[in-house]
């Protein structure tokens, strides 16, 4: 029995593995930099491996994912800052010891003014908009990975926007371009 | 601008716009500690776990230098903030945001991270506090958008904005315990009250700051970020922030204490500066 116990959370493991590893890759990727991304992405599913009980099934079992994956880049984060002072070091030295993903796929001005609107929000507010627009998330499946009600996340999209569009329209003019595409899987 | 045409705009600078990309890449996978549950050898997935040589022994040693270390703190005298009482060791870990909590012993983990042990421990006396995510409140009725409540942080600061009320850019927090009070000083719009001196407080050396809250500052804009989810805003013109930026042997700690604005009535204001200073004179930071 303990067996058959534990040959079903393998299964179920890779299952989840398999269906969600390049989601979660690309989540952290596009947060941090490649090597402590990759670092995340493991300890993300050891975390999964070790709750594989309290993981929901489909469709909420990304969302849940997304949200240890933050948690986790949350502490790195944290890890990041407690080495302040070789990072202060390196940049005087001319070295980058980290980078910011978007720098890769900023084009011009205009992407540089919105990726700096962006990042001067709240963080919460910043990881809801990228929820919505980076993951594709729906509204209820950002309130799962944030751990709010659904009121507040459309309260914080909404409050989000609106800063947004009063930063960027002065100086930005908007895409006309195809219709949002539909919501629910990257 | 719509809401949809800044979506689209932010979807434009999405680093990794299709995750099938990345199919290709070698990812990291978690080879599996022991448990309970399973055997090593039923490893569900085989492959290349990043080196993570050194770091049980690493917190082993961590851990016996914090026993050692919290000894000597709690027998260090200061000359700001001397505590008045070690607080007891069965101190617990704040509840979670806006929690009720019950006069006793807690302690706020000053980065949220279980891991690492720096913390702040008091003692809460009186009723009506509630827990924050690296702190407490106490409010009144009137409610905290009047400012009228009393607070305590203690948190390690990830990021500080140059000009919070005006839209400024956040940058990351000083890593000393000078650098990260000359940006709090150096904020353009609040009002100082108290320059930025050297002291010992709590335990630490290191140095004091205290501001006010300028009007136009109150509508939710972030001035600094850290600790558990931490981001720091102040709600009434006039709150009086005091800030205590020390070395918690190596580490950079922040305390902030938040008080009513002086524009309200002594009398109502004094019950709960009271009862924060009564707070404050037990504060211990331990590394």
């Amino acid at each position: 029995m303990v067996m058959e116990s534990q040959a079903h959370m393998r299964s179920r493991f890779e299952t989840i593995w398999s269906e969600h590893r390049l989601q979660v890759l690309a989540y952290c990727l596009r947060r941090i930099s490649g090597a402590d991304a990759e670092d995340a992405c493991a300890e993300t599913f050891l975390v999964v491996w070790r709750r594989l009980d309290e993981t929901p099934p489909p469709p909420k079992t990304l969302p849940w994912i997304y949200g240890i994956a933050r948690r986790v880049l949350s502490n790195q984060n944290r890890a990041f800052h407690r080495r302040g002072r070789l990072h202060e070091r390196l940049t005087y030295l001319g070295v980058s010891p980290s980078y910011d993903p978007v720098d890769f796929v900023v084009q011009g001005a205009d992407d540089r003014r919105v990726a700096e609107a962006v990042n001067r929000l709240k963080p919460t507010d910043r990881e809801i908009v990228r929820l919505d627009a980076w993951e594709d998330l729906t509204r209820e499946e950002i309130s799962e990975v944030m751990g709010m009600t659904r009121a507040a996340v459309d309260q914080r999209i909404h409050r989000a926007y609106e800063r947004l569009s009063r930063v960027l329209a002065p100086t930005i003019s908007p895409i006309h371009s195809p219709p949002v595409p539909e919501k629910g899987g990257t | 601008m719509t809401h949809d045409q800044v979506r689209q705009l932010v979807r434009r600078i999405n680093p990794i716009p299709d995750p099938s990309v990345l199919g290709t890449v070698d990812v990291a996978v978690p080879v599996f500690e022991r448990s309970k549950d399973m055997q090593v050898d039923e490893r569900p997935v085989a492959g290349q776990r990043r080196d993570r040589r050194g770091r049980g022994p690493m917190i082993g040693i961590a851990a016996a230098a914090v026993v050692l270390i919290v000894g000597v703190i709690y027998t260090y005298t200061n000359t700001n903030r001397e505590p008045v009482a070690a607080p007891a060791p069965s101190a617990i870990e704040l509840p979670g945001e806006f929690q009720p909590i019950v006069p006793g012993a807690y302690f706020a983990d000053t980065d949220g991270n279980e891991e690492t042990a720096t913390r702040g421990t008091f003692v809460i006396e009186g009723s009506g506090w509630q827990s924050l995510e690296a702190g407490v409140l106490r409010d009144t009725p009137e409610g905290v958008d009047n400012g009228l409540y009393v607070g305590l942080m203690v948190v390690e600061v990830d990021k500080v904005w140059e000009a919070p009320c005006d839209g400024g850019a956040s940058a990351p927090a000083g890593t000393t315990a000078k650098t990260l009070g000359d940006q709090f000083a150096a904020m353009p719009e609040f009002v100082t009250r108290e320059a930025l001196t050297p002291v010992s407080a709590f335990g630490h050396d290191g140095y004091h700051l205290g501001l006010s809250v300028p009007g136009g500052c109150t509508d939710g804009e972030t001035v600094w970020t850290g600790g558990a989810w931490g981001e720091r805003n102040y709600q009434a013109e006039g709150q009086i922030v005091e800030y205590w930026f020390l070395d918690v042997d190596g580490t950079t700690v922040m305390v902030e204490a938040t008080r009513p604005p002086e524009s309200i009535e002594e009398d109502v204001a004094a019950e709960l500066v009271a009862d924060l200073d009564t707070l404050l004179d037990t504060l211990v930071i331990t590394p």
